[in-house]
């Protein structure tokens, strides 16, 4: 019998479940579908045509690759792209975190006070990021009664943002709650510039670039990335999940694909085991989920056995998806530059495509994020609503797929002609597919009220749940959203702490 | 126009309204209910000790739960063992929030296998909704739509049998049953808010006052009296039995911890089935409290008549009582340090007893615990000598017979 | 001393600089309070701008007066009275409307009758507010402490915000969390169902801010506008006798009476700073003042940018300030009226006439008000908050006629093209228009009106931006970030400078307590 059950192969479940068979643990994890990665998937959609379904790119926060021996078991080698803007009248801007000629060049092709303040502003989110990112590995303990080992790392935290020094510390607390157009408007005078920032900002969040908060995804997503543009991973992001798969089975974990969790049992708010679609049943002292907290709890425990209350904040949970993918095979003359190309011209444009969600529609000017791998041409869509308001996802695919080609082949004029096939997922496929409840990729929306010792709601901030010995590990928990696998080690550690 | 802003009216109240003499009225629910028809409690009073009184408790909020999960939301929502409920039986419970701390009190009535009626004191829809999520049931409040008689008193049965369809006999203490006045159907069940042999009787609203007139007049003949809600308020004291927002607060309107109640402090051991399957609100709360005791409990203090003879005595005058339930918090000490309060005290006509509910702290809850209470004597703050004594003050035999 | 020789001066006779004046003096200072109008009370003022018929031009209701200073000042002695307004009314667009009132059982009743569900939400929620609201406002008395520095001070500021945390319930303490980083109609959409009841809730979220109702810190806002306490009563909203005016002139009687100095027509020009403290003030008219002190009660931006030279402070100082977002976002339309407006849904004179009167019908209606100000735009289908004074108070306007106040939002301070008279009448017309469709008599009995956007609120109040809060309540220009971060204990770079105004800790409304902690600070300071 397994010590361990985790429900999902994504990339938090099985960095998970690494930890903790590293720690000698028996794991078993069992995946809905025929593949492993969950999000981190790299799949075939046709003859020829692969590509990485939902993210562009990603990496695992360093520590993992380290704690986990990864390299070893074949992780592959990424590298991060410049992010490349294009504008209304045929110029690039092209950004990356450094102050590289090319970047300074083309940010002073819009303002020469622009450039001269780009390395300050690198150097600024790279620290930023990286408070972020130990913020992320410290453990949120439950409110507001701290024990003196759960206050130690909050104090380490609070140390380590003082010296940053007053100026530092001020800018990093002042950006979590503000927006990005807020934040840009005190660096940058030039609204492209301010834009492509903005798009970084609102990347997989149903946020515009004037709402409060979209500071701090731009943080977030800029620790995820390294940087404005993707970190690209070479043969597909679901390498990084044939990696962890790899390892997982060299310290005695077991995967099986195909086994589709439909019920975690419980017993007056106990966890005794779980039950597959085909009626098998699973016992198991310990159940983490890598789902989202509501699926996991929603559905899989189920409201009735679980006090009212924490169903209403389940219920609660922000998880308005509004990205939706469309992946083109070419004959390869799509003229795509080498990079992160995006479609986000201006400030208001962004934030017209993000009024849209406000209100159940597709935009109809979205903001794009292109990325090329060979004839393969992936498009991430924003903004598509989850719920439409006056239609169907059934219905509306076509516009959706007619929108995005549209909107790239004004920028890219030879795209449209190349297009052979199309493959779109919309957020509802999100849902179907990948089982991203309200096609959420984040679990929950990263929003200020759903993050940290909030996440993922008040008072659960510690992977732990109502369940005795049912943990979550999912992007919807503290240190998750993206790739990064924070979550599944932030969870590991709860699990083997408790 | 703005018809909210006023005070709901009863389906009762075109009769109660005529045969209120004191124009005392009360506020219930958002509804005016007389508070006593008499200018005096006594004659309402003893009608619900001896004779039949005639109570229109319409306010109490009233829902139905129906469908394949209807057992299952109760047995989540409440401490009662809801799965075992037979067909036919009502059950008084409390029902907490996920610390154990009372929400409201009523009772849960099972009319078929699917099918519930539940009364509270407080509004509950979007609790039982709350606790509905993922459940097949349904939650309908019916409130406006039910009107509600309890009739109360030794001649209660008799009063009843002479016009229902279906004798009163066979039906035992807390049980329900179907049954007809003249042609209209109407639910009785034997329950009631006053420790006496009574009834209640649920009759859809536009149908209440040939029901109110049938009973008056079946009732003539045992002296049948209508009833305000003032002397019910003594007679439940009498009973041992307490009232939301009076007696304890629902958890939801408290303001610091303190505030609140667990059914066990509460003295609902009894109706507190930890032994039952299953998750159920404030079950971890409550098995925590019962293996390590309550810190409070609610128990009957028995008021020492000599004590308020000598005190009102030393200056001059004989004991000065008032004639209705107090609501008042009144300090209860032991050796001048305060261990407790009353929150509902009266004067028993029957005992003739100066009587309280009062909530005591651990160890000095135990029965037959020497306290003291405080009166004001002339202006003056005393404390007189109170036992601790069991629950109900009066429990005549003829109650559950 | 001479004449013009002070213990402290005072830059403008708004509440918080009228209440940090009569405070100073109270301590036996020599006090002097400037104001550049004719007339005390900044943007708190009632003023007859037709004959017979008085506004209450700006801010026109009060509920966050903090109590103590009323008690303090002896403000009912000077003629203060703050008459309570009995409800709500939120005309729907289906010609019914929804109304609240003081007494929860009849409002109960009211939204009964749109949301069984909602009625009993709306009990729990209040309770719910009323309990965050209590919790968090010790903190609104607190010199919020500065987080990067290590004196005794502020790390004792810390350690009290820390027990004070802990003194909360594990439960409050995640829901002020959640109230501080919500958006309001997040909040709104996990409690209710109704659409005019969340428009209408989340328009108090609103008020103020260039934020939307999605806007996540909308909810703290709503908060904010919970905290309304008068005589001791949570959560109830007034009208103060002779409207806002009235309040002022009670506190500028006060301040008065304990022997403060008020000179009206006293325009400052500039701080004077001698030997790097600020040792006077020099007016236009070229009069100069001296005093050991000096503090500004006008907005950040002038206080910081305009009346002291920028060599004074720190170049991040002096960003941190031109980074403060004071742009306004509201206009005024005030009214007098020969008649009472004939709301349909109301229908004749009734008793919701004497409270609130909120075009507020769905949080997608404000929601795409605010898109439009987002872009330059002032909406065409805007929020508006009416009163009608003289119902609550006859002295209002002449017998038989009445005032009304509507607060309409979104105008933004930055219209596209810039405000001109040409807008600004389009912009009267389009909040008439929108009044006139729940009221079809209104343009009938019109005996005139008085528009103000943000760019009179600047050019008559003297508030930079047109903020009626000085500064936007945006989540990081609150607490230890109002107005820069380091500067939140009313102190500033240039010692014998303060600042209390609501452009400081904590924030605006008719509170009074950036006035009063102000001063309690600079009298810390007395040497």
């Amino acid at each position: 019998m397994a010590d361990v059950i985790i429900i999902g192969a994504g990339l938090n479940g099985l960095v998970a479940a690494n930890y903790l068979a590293k720690a000698g643990k028996r794991v078993l994890v069992l995946e809905r579908r025929a593949i492993v990665g969950g999000q981190a998937a790299t799949e075939s959609f046709g003859a020829n045509f692969k590509a990485d379904a939902l993210h562009a790119g990603g990496q695992l926060r360093p520590d993992i690759v380290t704690d986990l021996d990864l390299t070893r078991h074949g992780l592959p080698e990424s590298k991060s792209e410049p992010l490349i803007s294009l504008l209304p009248d045929g110029r690039q801007l092209r950004l990356t975190a450094d102050d590289s000629s090319e970047t300074l060049a083309s940010i002073r092709a819009l303002s020469t006070k622009d450039a001269e303040r780009w390395p300050e502003f690198v150097a600024f989110m790279n620290e930023a990021a990286s408070f972020l990112d130990s913020a992320y590995r410290t453990p949120m303990p439950r409110l507001p009664h701290v024990s003196l080992s759960e206050g130690m790392p909050l104090a380490q935290l609070g140390l380590r943002l003082r010296r940053l020094g007053a100026r530092d510390m001020f800018r990093v607390i002042r950006m979590l709650p503000m927006s990005a157009l807020e934040l840009t408007e005190e660096w940058f005078e030039s609204d492209a510039l301010r834009a492509a920032i903005g798009a970084v900002a609102v990347h997989n969040s149903t946020l515009g670039p004037m709402s409060a908060g979209s500071g701090y995804t731009l943080m977030h997503n800029w620790l995820n990335r390294g940087g404005p543009g993707n970190e690209r991973v070479e043969g597909g992001v679901g390498r990084i999940a044939d990696a962890l798969v790899t390892a997982l089975k060299s310290r005695g974990g077991e995967v099986r694909t195909n086994a589709d969790v439909k019920t975690i049992l419980t017993d007056d708010l106990k966890v005794t085991g779980v039950k597959l679609a085909n009626g098998e049943e699973i016992a198991a002292p310990i159940v983490i989920s890598g789902a989202d907290p509501r699926h996991t709890l929603l559905d899989l425990v189920g409201a009735p056995e679980l006090p009212p209350e924490f169903v209403w904040h389940t219920q609660s949970i922000k998880m308005r998806g509004a990205v939706a993918k469309v992946h083109l095979l070419t004959d390869g003359n799509h003229g795509l530059p080498n990079g992160t190309v995006i479609i986000a011209p201006a400030i208001r444009y962004v934030e017209r495509a993000y009024d849209a969600a406000k209100y159940g529609q597709i935009s109809q000017a979205p903001y794009l994020e292109l990325t090329a791998n060979g004839n393969v041409v992936s498009i991430h869509f924003q903004f598509a609503p989850y719920t439409l308001r006056d239609s169907e996802w059934s219905q509306a695919r076509a516009e959706l797929e007619r929108i995005a080609v549209d909107t790239a082949s004004a920028a890219l004029p030879q795209l449209k002609a190349s297009i052979r096939e199309t493959k779109s997922l919309t957020p509802l496929d999100l849902e179907k597919t990948y089982g991203l409840t309200e096609g959420d990729l984040n679990h929950g929306q990263l929003i200020l009220d759903q993050m940290f010792f909030m996440r993922p709601m008040p008072g659960w901030s510690t992977h732990k749940t109502p369940v005795d010995n049912l943990y979550l590990c999912g992007n919807g928990v503290h240190g998750g959203g993206g790739l990064s696998g924070a979550s599944g080690r932030n969870a590991a550690t709860a699990v083997l702490k408790g | 126009m703005l018809e909210t802003l006023e005070l709901k009216r009863t389906p009762f109240h075109e009769r109660t309204s005529r045969l209120s003499v004191a124009q005392n009225w009360r506020r219930w629910a958002g509804y005016m209910v007389v508070g006593s028809y008499d200018l005096s409690l006594d004659h309402e009073y003893w009608a619900i000790r001896d004779r039949a009184a005639l109570i229109d408790v319409s306010p109490l909020m009233k829902y139905m739960i129906e469908g394949p999960d209807a057992a299952r939301l109760l047995h989540k929502v409440t401490p009662r063992d809801v799965l075992k409920m037979k067909e036919g039986v009502v059950s008084y419970t409390g029902w907490c929030d996920e610390d154990g701390k009372l929400l409201d009190d009523g009772t849960i009535a099972r009319l078929g296998p699917q099918l519930f009626r539940m009364t509270s004191a407080e509004p509950s829809l979007r609790w039982l909704a709350m606790n509905a999520v993922g459940m097949d049931v349904k939650v309908t409040e019916v409130t406006d739509q039910m009107a509600a008689l309890s009739l109360q008193g030794p001649k209660s049965r008799a009063v009843l049998n002479r016009i229902c369809r279906d004798k009163l006999d066979p039906l035992k203490y807390f049980r329900v049953a179907e049954n007809a006045i003249g042609n209209i159907p109407v639910s009785i069940s034997r329950t009631g808010y006053t420790g006496d042999l009574g009834y209640e009787i649920w009759i859809p609203a536009e149908q209440a006052l040939p029901v109110w007139d049938a009973l008056m007049e079946a009732g003539d003949d045992y002296g049948i009296t209508p009833c305000g809600i003032l002397a019910m308020d003594m007679a439940r004291v009498e009973a041992g039995l307490f009232m939301v927002d009076v007696d304890y607060n629902a958890s939801t309107h408290t303001w610091i911890e303190g505030q609140k109640s667990s059914p066990l402090e509460m003295g609902l051991d009894w109706a507190v089935n930890l032994d039952k399957k299953g998750y159920f609100n404030g079950r971890r709360a409550l098995e925590r409290e019962k293996r390590e005791g309550s810190s409070w409990k609610l128990v009957g203090l028995d008021i020492a008549w000599e004590g308020l003879e000598k005190l009102y005595g030393e200056v001059g005058l004989p004991p000065q009582i008032p004639s209705m339930a107090v609501r008042g918090s009144l300090p209860v000490m032991i050796d001048g340090r305060q261990i407790g309060y009353a929150s509902t005290s009266t004067w028993s006509p029957v005992l003739k007893k100066y009587i309280a509910l009062a909530h005591v702290q651990r160890p000095y809850y135990e029965p037959g615990t020497q306290l003291t209470i405080e009166i004001t004597v002339e202006h003056h703050r005393k404390q007189t000598p109170a036992k601790v004594v069991t629950l109900p003050f009066y429990d005549p035999a003829w109650k559950k017979k | 001393m001479g004449v013009n020789t002070y213990d402290a001066i005072i830059i403008g006779a708004g509440h918080n600089g009228l209440i940090a004046g009569a405070y100073l003096a109270r301590a036996g200072k020599k006090v002097v309070i400037l104001e550049r109008r004719e007339i005390v009370g900044g943007a708190a003022v009632t003023e007859e701008i037709f004959p017979g018929y008085r506004f209450t031009e700006f801010s026109y209701v009060v509920s966050l007066l903090r109590p103590e200073i009323i008690r303090d000042l002896e403000l009912p002695r000077h003629g203060l009275k703050i008459l309570p307004l009995p409800s709500t009314v939120t005309p729907m667009d289906n010609g019914d409307y929804l109304a609240a009132w003081p007494d929860h059982e009849p409002t109960r009743r009211e939204l009964y009758r749109h949301s069984p569900k909602d009625a009993e939400a709306a009990d729990e929620y209040s309770r719910v507010m009323a309990r965050a609201a209590k919790a968090i406002k010790p903190v609104l008395s607190l010199v919020p402490p500065d987080p990067s520095s290590m004196s005794v001070r502020d790390m004792l500021g810390l350690l009290k915000l820390g027990q004070f945390a802990k003194s909360l319930s594990e439960k409050e303490l995640y829901r002020i969390a959640k109230l501080v980083t919500q958006s309001s109609a997040d909040l709104l959409n996990e409690w209710f169902e109704f659409g005019p009841l969340k428009g209408t809730k989340s328009a108090s979220g609103i008020i103020g801010t260039f934020l939307g109702p999605h806007s996540p810190g909308t909810a703290y806002v709503l908060l904010h506008h919970y905290m309304g306490e008068i005589d001791g009563a949570f959560r109830a909203w007034g009208f103060a006798k002779n409207g806002t005016g009235g309040v002022t002139a009670a506190i500028a009687a006060s301040a008065r009476a304990i022997g403060a100095e008020i000179r009206t027509n006293a325009s400052v020009a500039n701080v004077i700073v001698k030997g790097g403290r600020a040792v006077g003030v020099a007016l236009e008219n070229g009069d100069e003042l001296h005093a050991k002190v000096v503090m500004s009660a006008a907005d950040p931006k002038r206080s910081f940018l305009s009346f002291v030279e920028s060599k004074h402070f720190p170049d991040e100082f002096v960003q941190q300030i031109k980074n403060f977002r004071v742009r306004g976002s509201s206009g005024k339309v005030n009214i007098a009226l020969s008649g009472l407006p004939d709301f349909t849904c109301i229908k004749g004179e009734s008793p919701l006439h004497k409270g609130a009167i909120s075009i507020s019908p769905s949080i997608d209606y404000i929601e795409r008000a605010y898109d439009e100000a987002k872009y330059g735009q002032y909406s065409q289908n805007p929020y508006i908050d009416m009163i009608i004074p003289s119902m609550i108070d006859r002295d209002m306007a002449p017998p038989g006629h009445h005032v009304m106040s509507c607060f309409v939002q979104y105008a933004p301070y930055d219209i596209e093209g810039g405000w001109d008279d040409a807008k600004r009448d389009a912009f009267g017309e389009t909040v008439i228009n929108t009044i006139e469709k729940y009221a079809p008599n209104i343009r009938k009995i019109i005996v005139g009106k008085q528009v103000i956007t943000p760019k009179d609120i600047e050019r008559i109040a003297g508030i930079t931006g047109g903020n009626i809060f000085h500064g936007e309540l945006l989540l990081h220009q609150l607490f230890f970030l109002r107005p820069a971060p380091q500067w939140a204990d009313f102190r500033t770079p240039l010692p014998g400078y303060y600042f209390g105004a609501s452009g400081a800790h904590p924030g605006g409304g008719v509170m009074g307590a950036a006035g009063q902690l102000a001063a309690r600070e600079v009298l810390k300071d007395w040497r």
